[in-house]
């Protein structure tokens, strides 16, 4: 049996959808993990709900206006992600504001669907997509996203461990916090809504959320939990991957399984190695200080 | 002594309903140190997050160094002038490191000898939210010391000794008003507020000068 499933397994890597979905996949685990930081850190954990639905209404006025319906989506998405950046200004402004958006998107969706006589199902199948159904585009898109996103991130890496550690010190600090909040909603809703589109809806929270809450646990500052959310989301995908496909499982509930047991694992695993303050008591105080 | 003045003009702030700051005058010359007093809840933190736009709903004129800020530049500008000790620090929803917090005010060297100093050099690599009340408030008044270093001319200091023991209020006063700017210090620690130059009573909104 295990010699059978070996031998599939490697017939099934000779065919040419699949070793694209692999190497989308691990592109994908590159850049994911880090825009699920940014999620987990501005506290908008149903933004990919908000952005399926933005993305049905978007796609609904695509196909109403005759306008490429992906191109709608994303752009009704990146003009979501930025409508809701001024709510940003009180804590819970913007985990709220993906509950409202979420209600208004598919509100509007399912009246112009409605009102322009379009197929609802035609316009949902639309944006599923399936990572064994990536083209040589949408691998091009994705390297693209593995490039820039870990970049962007890496280049303002000390401005957002400050917005994302407190909205107020990073003002205080000198950080242009409205704008960069604009851009992160924006790269958020425009990364989740293109990965809806081409890994499925599932697989968008095994490569986005799932990894960055089991990387939380693990590191200790951004730049750490940022590593380990890209260690996960590689190693978990790339498992999970191979284990879909030598057991001939569906790659995206295997895949957020996986996920999901690491990130459980992680939550399993004792509060960190760093000593409690109280430790600290009984470290010697410096000298008193001198006089000026 | 160096620093910068800071001029308020009929300052008004609002939480919802409430005048929480009502009708402020108030001018400060350059290197004057100037303790803000009153009871819980008169307006003495409203105003001070007034000064640097953290308070949105605010009306009136506050100038610091003669500058408005009627523009986003003016505003950074200002936020640069001014270096703020928050009454209660964030815990935060993200881990930082206590360096990153020290490097934030733009002197990080001049802000690890500040932290060294006040007894927290050592707890530099931690994470702030693994530190005591206490550590939290003397990383943040070296934070302070490092904008100052930066170039702030203003420290904004609200409540800085509230959660240290009496050795500790001691040092921090000693850092905070040896600092060569102009200090607004907002506390209830009548020691502090005797070595200030002036001292100020926030009552209701309103603000009268005691001393």
């Amino acid at each position: 049996m295990t010699h059978l499933a070996a031998a599939d397994l490697g017939q099934l890597l000779d065919l040419m959808p699949v070793r694209r979905a692999g190497l989308a996949l691990l592109l994908a685990a590159i850049a994911l993990p880090v825009v699920g930081v940014v999620i987990v850190g501005l506290d908008i954990m149903p933004v990919r709900f908000a952005m399926m639905h933005v993305a049905l209404l978007g796609i609904a006025v695509g196909l109403l206006t005759g306008i490429d319906p992906m191109l709608c989506a994303l752009v009704a998405c990146a003009l979501a992600g930025a409508g809701v950046a001024p709510l940003a200004r009180t804590p819970d402004g913007l985990s709220g504001a993906m509950g409202l958006l979420m209600s208004l998107a598919i509100a509007a969706a399912l009246l112009v669907l409605s009102v322009s006589g379009v197929n609802a199902q035609g316009a949902f199948a639309l944006l599923w997509g399936s990572i064994l159904s990536v083209g040589e585009g949408d691998l091009w898109l994705l390297g693209a996203l593995a490039a820039v996103v870990p970049a962007l991130f890496w280049w303002r890496r000390r401005d957002l461990a400050l917005l994302l550690y407190d909205r107020e010190l990073a003002l205080a600090s000198g950080v242009r916090v409205e704008l960069l909040t604009l851009l992160l909603l924006v790269l958020v809703a425009v990364s989740v809504a293109g990965a809806i589109r081409l890994t499925g809806a599932l697989l968008v929270d095994a490569l986005t959320l799932l990894p960055a809450l089991a990387a939380r646990r693990l590191g200790t500052c951004l730049k750490t939990i940022t590593a380990w959310a890209v260690g996960i989301g590689v190693a978990v995908n790339l498992t999970g991957f191979l284990v879909a496909l030598s057991l001939d499982w569906p790659p995206g509930p295997v895949l957020v399984l996986t996920a999901g047991a690491v990130a459980l694992a992680a939550h399993l695993v004792p509060e960190r190695r760093t000593l409690p303050w109280r430790a600290s008591a009984s470290v010697p105080s410096p000298a008193p200080p001198s006089s000026p | 002594m160096g620093g910068l003045d800071v001029r308020m003009r009929r300052v008004e702030c609002r939480h919802g309903r409430v005048e929480a700051v009502r009708g402020v005058d108030l001018d400060i010359a350059a290197g004057e140190r100037v303790a803000l007093t009153g009871t819980n809840g008169s307006g003495k933190t409203t105003l001070v997050r007034a000064v640097l736009g953290l308070h949105r709903r605010a009306g009136g004129d506050i100038l610091v160094g003669g500058r408005d800020t009627a523009t986003a530049a003016e505003w950074a500008w200002r936020r640069r002038a001014c270096a703020w000790i928050p009454q209660k620090p964030a815990t935060g929803r993200f881990p930082l490191p206590a360096r990153e917090l020290l490097a934030a005010g733009g002197a990080p060297e001049e802000a690890h000898r500040a932290a060294a100093r006040l007894g927290v050099g050592a707890l530099t690599r931690r994470p702030l939210h693994t530190l005591s009340g206490g550590q939290l408030q003397r990383m943040y008044l070296a934070r302070a010391v490092g904008c100052v270093a930066a170039g702030a001319g203003v420290l904004l200091a609200d409540e800085p000794t509230a959660a240290l023991d009496f050795a500790g209020q001691e040092e921090a006063a000693d850092v905070l008003l040896a600092l060569p700017v102009t200090v607004v210090v907002v506390t209830h620690d009548r020691a502090l507020a005797e070595r200030c130059d002036r001292v100020l009573e926030m009552a209701a909104g309103r603000l009268r000068e005691v001393r």
